[in-house]
């Protein structure tokens, strides 16, 4: 029995002796040490895998001046057009004509939009633009600050005069003018005749200023803005180019549900197509040949479909005398 | 096929199979404490790490998908916004739209616009443009939207271009940095890792702790276990818990327990032997000196006895020869016979003396019987001798003998010491045991501290009934007597000679 028990004792003692030994001979430090190493490292070496080699490589400090445009080498013929619709509507609607007429005289036409009418009419005197399409109280002013020249008018269902059309939301119990006061209007561009002048002199006549009739007046610079705006129910109404309410209409059947005319004004000549005064004379008459013979000539039917149009057609400047009548009854200038 | 298959590990190349080995190495010599500490911060560097690589791998993925796609809107958002613009040429509202875009949105680097020439309408770098960039991305009029990861010295951007109307107004081009979501995920990485390291730290405390717990009840043991080996059989392991630890520890205190009850047996034993081994000395050294008493005796005996007799027994045939009357031989003869009965009675008593030939003869019974005659004849003590249950039966030649010794040694010391006038011997045989009892009525004496020489007798009986594998039981009180019992087994009479000792 005393054999027995001391073997019991020897082997338990030396087990418990190796157990502490290993303890010296391996520190717990070295161990988490290499434990943190490999899983960092896995962490780590994980981020950069799957990043695609070859990839293009542009040095963001680096710097050089941007090239000088190139040169034209044949003088674009410009065309500017004033906005009547937004910008976009306006290359879509005006790009056919403009390629039509590039074709036509053999030289690029390029196309230059500006924010307001008045804008426009600066080009124009300033000999930036050779021909533009503006509107009827822009050739108005055009004319009469520095001699611009009307070259030839759309005809659009056989007549070449347009509308003010007073518009309200569908929903709106406005049946005039006089129901909007105190609401939210919308003109289009100062200068606009459908837009601006027939509603300040609607507004005139029943004696009051645009100022004090509304609550509030905002400019929407183009007239499918002003369109959108009724039918957004941002504003109580606006005053727009029949021509282009129609044209909107037809294009998105949802505007004619959501808006509604309340009132038409009499027709005034329609926004024509003017040249520089400062442009030669014989591209002047080639130009106006050109844009008169389209009705008959097969390949402009695209670009005059795209503006709507059937025909461009001459016109006298008596034409607009109405609208500078308008004008005076506006008020809106000092007008002789 | 037929070649034998090489084990698993032998087919591991070398250096794994070294690592594996150095590995196991480690594992086997390391402590309980460095295991259980390895165990926990493993599991917790293991989970927390792949957690961590997990969620970094997640959350690049999700965040590069929404920085793409945000790119994608931020540029769609700049090309609706600056069509108008380009159309009607106020390039410097698209500036500054680009410049707003640059600073409302933190992860745009750049923001610039190509026309539809190719050339830059407008940019949101100072001084100049960086060469490369335009060409780095290119959309056609027809795309929607065009994504190409860049490579910069600033790190990765995602440049997305959008055509604006078309491709007819120019190209949108928006670069969005990875920087921020770099930033954002290295910093949950680290949180992460550092979340990590915190509890690991923590499971390192707990471990210790469970270490101490687990070691100090085995540290307990091997201190007890060094002691208990040096001889200290008093120590005992604390029982601190009631796991596996804990059970070890009390079988460990009960397996020391018993060592101690066995030492101290063990103690006890060869303490007896001791004692017995003494008085056995003893009593070989009183055999012997009673031997050559016994010796001295039979010479003196012969020599005062025998031969006083013989040599009267001469000097009267020397007488005899000289006689001459026949009466006067007659009577000479007549005393010479009388000389030789007394010689041959003397030497026949010696003879009975030194070996009872009655117990040979007779038995037990009757020679116990003798003796007790022979008490009254030379102590002058009256003993009453019974002999019960043996039906003519003998017992082993060794039992008879021992008996009859003790039987002999007890009358012995009653005639010497007890001063008894009268004594009683009870032999009885029954229920397979045969029970011898020496019964006096004289002074009695104390069995715990008996004299030297009373000691030695008492031994000297206890000797002979442990020879038989009796028991030998004294009753004696100071004043009341003394009562000797033997009691010695005796086998049924089929095997009482093949099994008797």
């Amino acid at each position: 029995m005393a054999t027995l028990t001391d073997v019991m004792y020897h082997s338990i003692g030396e087990g418990i002796l190796e157990i502490r030994h290993g303890m010296d001979a391996v520190s717990t430090k070295q161990v988490t040490c290499w434990l943190c190493f490999v899983l960092v490292w896995a962490a780590l070496s994980a981020c950069s895998v799957g990043r695609a080699e070859g990839l293009p490589y542009v040095d963001l400090s680096a710097r050089e001046p941007l090239p000088a445009a190139a040169a034209a080498n044949v003088a674009p013929l410009r065309v500017a057009v004033a906005a009547v619709v937004s910008p976009q509507g306006t290359v879509e609607s005006y790009q056919p004509l403009l390629d039509y007429l590039a074709r036509r005289l053999g030289r690029p036409v390029q196309l230059i939009q500006r924010r307001t009418y008045a804008e426009v009419n600066d080009l124009i005197a300033a000999d930036e633009v050779d021909v533009a399409f503006v509107c009827t109280s822009a050739y108005v002013i055009g004319q009469r600050e520095f001699g611009m020249q009307l070259l030839v008018v759309p005809r659009v269902e056989g007549e070449t005069v347009y509308h003010s059309w007073l518009i309200v939301p569908s929903d709106s119990p406005a049946q005039s003018m006089r129901d909007l006061e105190g609401g939210v209007f919308a003109f289009t561009d100062p200068w606009s005749t459908s837009g601006r002048v027939v509603p300040t002199a609607q507004v005139r006549a029943l004696g009051r200023t645009p100022e004090d009739f509304f609550k509030r007046v905002i400019y929407t610079y183009s007239h499918d803005a002003a369109i959108r705006a009724v039918a957004d129910r941002v504003v109580d109404g606006a005053a727009v180019d029949s021509l282009v309410y129609r044209f909107a209409v037809a294009r998105d059947p949802d505007l004619a549900e959501r808006t509604r005319v309340i009132y038409r004004s009499p027709p005034f000549a329609a926004p024509p197509v003017v040249t520089s005064p400062h442009i030669r004379a014989q591209l002047r008459a080639q130009l106006a040949d050109i844009l008169t013979g389209m009705a008959d000539d097969p390949e402009a039917q695209a670009a005059l479909g795209a503006l709507d149009v059937e025909a461009f057609v001459p016109i006298e400047d008596a034409a607009y005398d109405s609208v500078r009548q308008l004008q005076r009854e506006a008020g809106l200038w000092d007008l002789p | 096929m037929g070649s034998a298959v090489k084990p698993v590990h032998e087919r591991l190349p070398v250096a794994l199979r070294q690592l594996i080995d150095r590995l196991w190495l480690v594992a086997n010599s390391v402590s309980v404490r460095v295991k259980i500490l390895g165990i926990v911060l493993g599991m917790v560097l293991l989970l927390g790490g792949s957690i961590t690589w997990q969620v970094r791998v997640a959350l690049e993925t999700a965040l590069e998908r929404e920085l793409q796609s945000r790119a994608v809107s931020i540029t769609r958002d700049v090309a609706a916004r600056s069509v108008d613009l380009l159309l009607i040429n106020d390039l410097f509202r698209t500036h500054q739209l680009l410049g707003d875009t640059l600073e409302n949105n933190p992860d745009v680097r750049y923001a610039f616009i190509v026309g539809p020439d190719g050339e830059v309408l407008a940019h949101t770098f100072e001084g100049g443009f960086p060469p490369g960039l335009i060409q780095a991305n290119r959309a056609a009029p027809t795309e929607r939207h065009r994504l190409q990861l860049l490579a910069t010295e600033e790190g990765h951007i995602w440049d997305a271009a959008v055509p604006i109307f078309d491709g007819r107004a120019g190209t949108a081009r928006v670069g969005l940095s990875e920087a921020n979501l770099r930033r954002t995920l290295d910093s949950v990485t680290w949180q992460l890792l550092l979340t990590t390291v915190v509890v690991s730290l923590v499971g390192v405390g707990a471990a210790m702790l469970l270490t101490w717990l687990i070691t100090r009840p085995i540290l307990d043991l091997v201190r007890v276990t060094r002691a208990v080996a040096a001889g200290d059989l008093s120590q005992r392991a604390p029982h601190r818990t009631d796991d596996e630890i804990g059970t070890l520890s009390l079988s460990f205190n009960a397996m020391v327990h018993d060592l101690a009850e066995a030492r101290r047996a063990s103690e006890a034993v060869q303490a007896a032997l001791r004692e017995k081994e003494a008085a056995r000395g003893e009593l070989l050294e009183q055999i012997i000196a009673a031997q050559e008493e016994e010796r001295k005796r039979v010479a003196r005996e012969l020599h005062d006895g025998a031969g006083q007799a013989l040599t009267s027994l001469m000097v009267g045939l020397k007488v005899l020869s000289g006689l001459r009357t026949p009466e006067e031989i007659q009577s000479q003869i007549g005393d010479l016979r009388g000389i030789a009965a007394e010689t041959l009675e003397a030497v026949r008593d010696l003879a009975l003396e030194l070996r009872p030939s009655v117990l040979d003869d007779l038995g037990l019974a009757a020679a116990i019987a003798r003796y007790a005659a022979e008490c009254q004849r030379r102590f002058n003590l009256r003993v009453d001798s019974r002999c019960v249950g043996f039906d003519g039966r003998r017992l082993p030649p060794a039992v008879e003998a021992a008996l009859y010794r003790i039987a002999q040694e007890a009358l012995v010391n009653v005639a010497r010491h007890s001063g008894a006038r009268q004594a009683s011997v009870l032999l009885e045989w029954n229920d397979g045991a045969v029970r011898l009892l020496v019964e006096d009525n004289g002074r009695g004496f104390d069995p715990v501290a008996p004299g030297r020489e009373r000691k030695l007798g008492l031994y000297g009986m206890q000797e002979r009934a442990d020879l038989i594998g009796g028991r030998l039981h004294i009753e004696s009180e100071p004043g009341v007597g003394t009562l000797v019992v033997v009691e010695v087994p005796v086998p049924t009479a089929h095997d009482q000679l093949s099994h008797f000792p």
